[in-house]
């Protein structure tokens, strides 16, 4: 068996972990399984490209070092982090919010994601089409180590940056008070109240986290493979199972899902063929629901 | 004249088929209160089941019984309550939600196995030739029409009196206790998961059986018809008529398909062709808007009130349990 | 301790509240409009029968049952329309009767995100004090509070809810699932923190453990106020049995 599957995998898995860590983090606080989670993916990858075609403008796209893409690609990634951690906020602010407040049922909340699922993308679809889109048209020679593994330099890049990513993620949620207050939320939203803690701000806090990784993984799966208005809902599956995987809430739990599913999915690719790569990710959420459903890292409970 | 009355039969026989489905999802929705985003899956599962029974035999597929087609009706009927009951019996003790994501999953798979298992499905090119019913007449279209419009509403309203029953049997009678007071109908010694279970695998079987009717009214299925589009839909027909009366999802799911259809050939008609895509894109926005307008606005669905004055929804207190801890 | 050394009428009460209208369905209120006042240092006691609206109507003054008439101030000022969250900084406390604490975060961590609402150069030293009256949290501050036994758990919700340094402190049924030892305790904790002029307003099914700390005690029936004497007196009331088969105010409307 060739081992590149496992660079592959590495590469694949940390983009969903990002992409988990956003839904396990709503999931816990909101307590609903949010289906335009993918969207968030979509939206941020068009975000950036959008934001980077007008920074080239400014700054060039000559490509910086190794890597295929230039500083525009670069600068874009924060704004296009703040953009859609934003567009986070406002859908829940025009909708889920509302429905909250009404003291809707939570298969309202995930009837009301599915149809805002729908509306996002095919928004998304209207204004940039189904036509794919890149970050650039740069080839790049992918460096070898041994075993016959390679990478390219923007895989090894995203590894990094996806590393940094959940380190900060984790020590947010370990060692301060936001990260205290949101798991307090998650815990226990009544008694957070009674903490003093304004839990409407810990819910947008959760929104503009989860919207940004989203858009850092879709911004990576921009790079990797390419942007099209469907590339956030194919990935919805894996994030679930991903997050499932983990246990909803937990943080790591979501990275350490997110590389487990990466990596099967590239041993699938390898050994079964890449048609049935979507269906990896069926196969380990129903083994979880089947073996363990509070997850590898959750706690037992409902 | 006769052409406006061909294609409204045309409309009607595809808008109560959905009706079918409709009526499916109600049952585990509107009478139990289960979220399932995979209705794509169940509803493929059923029309791939009854293609593959009654197609005539074909040298490079497997399948191809050239069996009647109420056998393969039948067939979709079960097949696809199976593959919800064993959906079921994996997440239903589970979160609520979980239930939800496992069926979306199942319906990408389903997707995934009509597109690959070429030998059996006919993969990507999809599979022709499915018997349609009074074939003999296909010479006429009017007669055709008509008459299949009559065998889909017979079958809608045969699948609509047993629902009927089932509510007022004492089976129903549990499964509404069930919905008003779980815990109650728990202590009471009913085995609630069970009867949850029974609801999904039969609302999962009525889903296949209105698969099937549309696979044999149009003769050919492919997999891009059982995308998520197709759940959004059915939920958009169960949401705007009313989740938990019958009369509403029939009504919702004539009147969605109307919209849905309509704003179709308008777009095809008035925009320029290579538009016509994103033209396509902005009308799922814009149901997907109303979609949870309807949610935030509406909740009971908009035909609700003006169909039952007399009878409370069903649906309500399914949605006023709160579904998890 | 006698009743005389309750602060008299001439201490403005610290909280006020009057005409208090509130439930869960604004058709359907729990509590039927109470006037009461409670001054610092004071401890009163809620009592009554079952479904009698004591909880509702703490968790009405704390915020988190919505009112639908009458006011409550605090310290002079209204704090009705307030919510919850923001009532705690505005000096009112509240140990709910279960799950009060964050069973998934350490007694540190449940300390620390209290003392979030304090200026910063407050929350060490505040969090120090609570340690020093509860040395037994103070001991292993790193343990997760799901780990602590039921009367480990009331004494860090108390902790908990005194670390803002509240003027009011209201507890629902802080004797609940506890033994007599474990009663004691927490009962003697109260008095301690009575001295520091914590003003206290306790809901309790323990009718005698609660008369024995509190200075006065209220009772309420159907929502309403029905009764309200000095601790020392509803003791030595041969009728106080009666108030839990909801017969005592029954006994007192009719002449």
């Amino acid at each position: 068996m060739n081992p590149q599957f496992v660079v592959d995998g590495l590469v694949a898995g940390a983009m969903i972990g990002l992409g988990a860590i956003g839904v396990t983090l709503t999931y816990s606080i909101l307590r609903f399984a949010n289906f335009a989670h993918g969207e968030f993916i979509t939206a941020g990858a068009y975000a950036a490209l959008a934001l980077s075609g007008l920074l080239g403008a400014f700054v060039g796209s000559v490509p910086v070092g190794d890597f295929s893409f230039g500083w525009n690609v670069l600068l874009a990634v924060p704004l296009a982090i703040l953009v859609t951690g934003g567009l986070a906020i406002l859908l829940d602010a025009i909708l889920f919010g509302v429905l909250r407040a009404k003291a809707s049922a939570v298969i309202i909340l995930v009837i009301a994601s599915f149809g805002a699922s729908m509306a996002l993308r095919s928004l998304l679809e209207f204004v940039f089409t189904s036509q794919p889109a890149y970050f650039t048209n740069e080839l790049q020679i992918a460096v070898r180590f041994g075993w016959g593994l390679r990478a390219t330099p923007d895989q090894l890049l995203m590894l990094a940056a996806t590393l940094v990513l959940i380190l900060a993620v984790h020590l947010l949620m370990t060692k301060t008070q936001v990260g205290r207050r949101m798991r307090a939320v998650s815990e226990n939203p009544a008694l957070a109240r009674l903490s003093g803690i304004d839990v409407r701000g810990v819910v947008r806090t959760a929104w503009f986290l989860g919207g940004g990784l989203a858009a850092a993984a879709g911004i990576m799966a921009g790079l990797l493979v390419q942007i099209r208005p469907y590339m956030g809902f194919d990935l919805l599956l894996p994030l679930f199972a991903a997050a499932i995987l983990g246990g909803i809430g937990s943080v790591p739990g979501a990275v350490l899902g997110g590389i487990v599913v990466g990596l099967c999915e590239a041993l699938a690719v390898q050994t079964v063929g890449a048609e049935w790569r979507a269906a990896v990710a069926f196969l380990i959420l129903t083994l979880v629901l089947l073996l363990r459903p509070q997850g590898l890292l959750g706690r037992a409970r409902s | 004249m006769i052409e406006i009355l061909g294609y409204a039969a045309f409309f009607l026989t595809i808008a109560l088929s959905y009706a079918v489905i409709a009526l499916g999802l109600n049952v585990q929705w509107g009478q139990t209160g289960l979220f399932n985003v995979g209705v794509a899956g169940f509803v493929g599962i059923g029309a791939y089941a009854s293609a593959i029974l009654t197609a005539p035999d074909a040298a490079d597929r497997i399948g191809g019984f050239a069996l009647p087609i109420p056998l393969g009706w039948v067939a979709a009927f079960a097949a696809a309550a199976l593959a919800s009951l064993a959906l079921g019996w994996l997440t239903i003790r589970l979160r609520a939600d979980y239930l939800a994501i496992a069926t979306f999953g199942f319906a990408v798979t389903v997707q995934l196995a009509a597109l690959n298992l070429e030998p059996l499905t006919g993969g990507p090119f999809g599979l022709g030739f499915i018997p349609r019913p009074f074939n003999g007449f296909a010479g006429d279209p009017l007669v055709f029409g008509l008459l299949n419009l009559a065998l889909v509403a017979l079958v809608l309203a045969f699948v609509w009196w047993v629902l009927e029953r089932l509510v007022r049997s004492p089976w129903g009678r549990v499964l509404k206790a069930v919905r008003e007071d779980e815990e109650a109908a728990r202590a009471l010694g009913k085995p609630v998961t069970r009867f949850r279970l029974q609801a999904f695998a039969i609302g999962g079987g009525i889903m296949g059986l209105g698969g099937a009717l549309q696979a044999h009214f149009i003769g050919f299925i492919a997999p891009e018809n059982y995308l998520p589009t197709l759940t959004f839909q059915v939920w958009t027909m169960l949401v705007v008529g009313g989740a938990g009366n019958n009369l509403g999802a029939v009504v919702g799911s004539v009147v969605v398909w109307g919209l849905w259809s309509g704003s179709s050939f308008l777009i095809g008609a008035a925009v320029d062709p290579a538009d016509q895509a994103r033209a396509a894109a902005l009308q799922i926005v814009l149901i997907g808007v109303a979609l949870c307008l309807i949610l935030v606005l509406r909740p009971k669905g908009l035909l609700a009130e003006v169909l039952t004055h007399h009878r409370r929804p069903a649906g309500a207190q399914a949605q006023d349990r709160p579904a998890t801890r | 301790m006698s009743v005389s050394q309750r602060p008299s009428s001439a201490t403005p009460p610290i909280l006020e509240v009057r005409g208090l209208v509130a439930g869960y369905e604004e058709s359907l209120p729990i509590v039927r409009g109470i006037d009461l006042d409670v001054s610092p240092g004071e401890i009163v006691a809620v009592l009554g029968p079952n479904g009698a609206g004591k909880s509702t109507f703490v968790k009405a003054v704390a915020g988190v049952v919505p009112t639908f008439g009458g006011r409550v101030s605090l310290r002079g000022r209204d704090v009705t329309a307030r919510p919850a969250h923001l009532r705690v900084s505005d000096g009112l406390a509240f140990v709910p009767q279960t799950e009060n604490i964050f069973a998934s975060l350490t007694i540190l961590e449940n300390l620390r995100l209290c003392a979030g609402i304090l200026p910063a150069a407050l929350r060490q030293p505040r969090i120090d004090a609570a340690f020093a009256m509860f040395p037994d949290l103070g001991s292993r501050p790193n343990l997760v509070a799901g780990a602590l036994s039921g009367g480990q758990r009331q004494m860090l919700a108390t902790a908990r809810a005194l670390i803002v340094d509240p003027a009011v402190l209201i507890l629902d049924e802080p004797s609940a699932g506890l033994s007599p030892k474990l009663v004691h305790d927490v009962f003697e904790t109260l008095e301690r923190v009575r001295e520091t002029g914590v003003a206290i307003l306790l809901v309790e099914q323990n009718v005698r453990a609660a008369l024995s700390i509190a200075d006065r005690g209220v009772v309420l029936a159907e929502g309403r106020l029905r009764h309200a004497a000095p601790a020392a007196e509803l003791r030595a009331d041969p009728n106080l049995g009666a108030l839990f088969l909801g017969s005592y105010d029954h006994a007192e409307a009719t002449p």
